[in-house]
């Protein structure tokens, strides 16, 4: 399967939606990289996968194999195999990246359990005391956050923690740990968000 | 397979599963119900004690899945309710004596002999809890006002339904009612919000329990015990029965009758 690589934006944008298996996608990545002269040195990448899923181990691998080349992966897209007009011009959507999958979670999360995703997570439902959300996009939460929430979780500062009930044990975003003031007492409050400004989490009502 | 199996657990300990467990299911005997009690606490029994029977015990759960026994040589009929039976968990054993296929075998063949399968689950997650849930159609969770018990009873309800057991009730006990009013403890609805499952039933704090627990009669026999009252409640409940939530305001008590009158009490 032929595979395509393009340039927008100082970001590389690599097609591997072809390949079948996880080896082919790792083969056509060298190939794809050995090609690229050194000014790329430095650049995102973004991987198109098709449809297949990813476990963590495995994009922890495309991203050592980049990361040998100097390349950083700043996202894994999962879409069907599509004609090259399809790619979006730009990436940055008003200071907010996109994510290119989002998973969807219509229930709540109780404590002790904890779901990951590539992309963005949307939650209907709650988070309670003792579970865990971990997203490399942004979350939403569309009822309380009492639990832990870590957006941006491969380092992206901008993304965001939104909920109705913005009511954390811990909110992380990128590599930022933050937690309520102690003694803070919880009130009905309208739906905030939490977002990285001059390198702090800051939460602010959620205007839209 | 006629019989109901409920599974009586919370994940933290001492906030009343057993004292649950003995009450409902000397409620539904004084109904005229088929009851069993099945203790899966192995190794650290105490059914048989609040219900006044531990001098009884000849066999136990593990003698009768590792077929030592029969069942009808395990099962210990109640002292007060012919329909009522108890099968003891072993004391010198520990919880993996009994797996959980053997659990489910055994739930199954209780089913054919008894309206209602109580199973009083051990605290924790860990085999004792997988045991107790393996046979179960229906789940109970007992929670106290406390933050740390409605913790562990959400981590439960996520691996009640994780087992596919998604529609598992709450009975919230040991309610102190005047200390709600205080704002000192959490009050019904801060619980409801965060577990959000459906309310089976309210518990008062009663001294009553400690006395009863300790003569082996359960608080359900005495007609002046709040808690007994509460659990009469619920035992209807679970019968299908649509009966009001117990006021643990007792707002029949004299004092609040007297405030009736002069419209100080809602």
């Amino acid at each position: 399967m032929s595979t395509t690589l393009r340039r927008a934006n100082g970001e590389l944008w690599l097609d591997l939606s072809g390949e079948k298996t996880f080896a082919a996608i790792k083969r056509s990545l060298a190939v794809q990289i050995n090609t690229l002269d050194d000014y790329m040195l430095g650049a995102f990448v973004c991987l198109n996968v098709g449809t297949k899923q990813l476990t963590n181990k495995q994009v922890r691998e495309i991203e050592d194999i980049l990361l040998d080349h100097g390349l950083h992966l700043r996202e894994i897209m999962s879409c069907p195999h599509q004609s090259d007009a399809a790619y979006p011009d730009k990436l940055v959507l008003e200071g907010m990246p996109e994510y290119g999958e989002t998973l969807l979670l219509c229930r709540n999360l109780r404590s002790g359990q904890k779901i990951s995703s590539n992309g963005n997570v949307v939650i209907l439902g709650d988070i309670n005391p003792g579970a865990e959300v971990v997203a490399r996009g942004n979350i939403l939460v569309m009822g309380s956050l009492r639990g832990i929430a870590h957006a941006g979780a491969g380092g992206d500062e901008t993304a965001v923690v939104a909920a109705f009930r913005l009511n954390p044990t811990q909110i992380r975003i990128a590599n930022h740990i933050t937690r309520p003031p102690d003694g803070e007492v919880v009130t009905d409050r309208d739906p905030e968000v939490a977002r990285i400004r001059d390198g702090k989490v800051i939460i602010d009502n959620l205007k839209i | 397979m006629k019989g109901k199996v409920i599974v009586i657990t919370s994940g933290k300990g001492g906030v009343g599963k057993t004292t649950t467990t003995a009450n409902l299911g000397t409620a539904l005997a004084m109904m005229g119900q088929k009851v069993v009690l099945v203790d899966t606490d192995i190794g650290l029994r105490n059914l048989d004690v609040v219900m006044g029977l531990e001098n009884r015990i000849v066999f136990d759960i593990v003698d009768l899945v590792n077929g030592h026994c029969k069942l009808k040589q395990a099962l210990i009929r109640d002292k007060r309710f012919e329909g009522m039976s108890l099968l003891p968990a072993a004391q010198t054993k520990d919880k993996s004596s009994v797996t959980p296929h053997q659990m489910k075998n055994l739930t199954n063949e209780l089913r054919k002999q008894y309206d209602f399968i109580l199973v009083d689950c051990p605290a924790g997650i860990e085999q004792g809890f997988r045991n107790a849930i393996a046979g179960a159609d229906d789940a109970i969770v007992v929670a106290t006002p406390e933050v740390s018990s409605v913790r562990d009873a959400d981590r439960i309800i996520g691996l009640l339904e994780a087992a596919g057991l998604s529609r598992a009730r709450l009975i919230i006990n040991r309610m102190r009612q005047s200390m709600v009013k205080r704002g000192d403890m959490m009050d019904i609805d801060d619980i409801i919000d965060i577990l959000s499952i459906d309310l089976l039933g309210v518990v008062p704090e009663d001294e009553l329990i400690i006395v009863s627990t300790n003569k082996g009669e359960p608080a359900v026999l005495e007609t002046n015990s709040r808690a007994g009252g509460a659990y009469r409640r619920i035992a209807r409940r679970i019968m299908g029965e649509e009966v009001a939530l117990l006021d643990p305001n007792d707002n029949n008590s004299f004092m609040n009758r007297f405030k009736k009158i002069i419209k100080l009490a809602r």
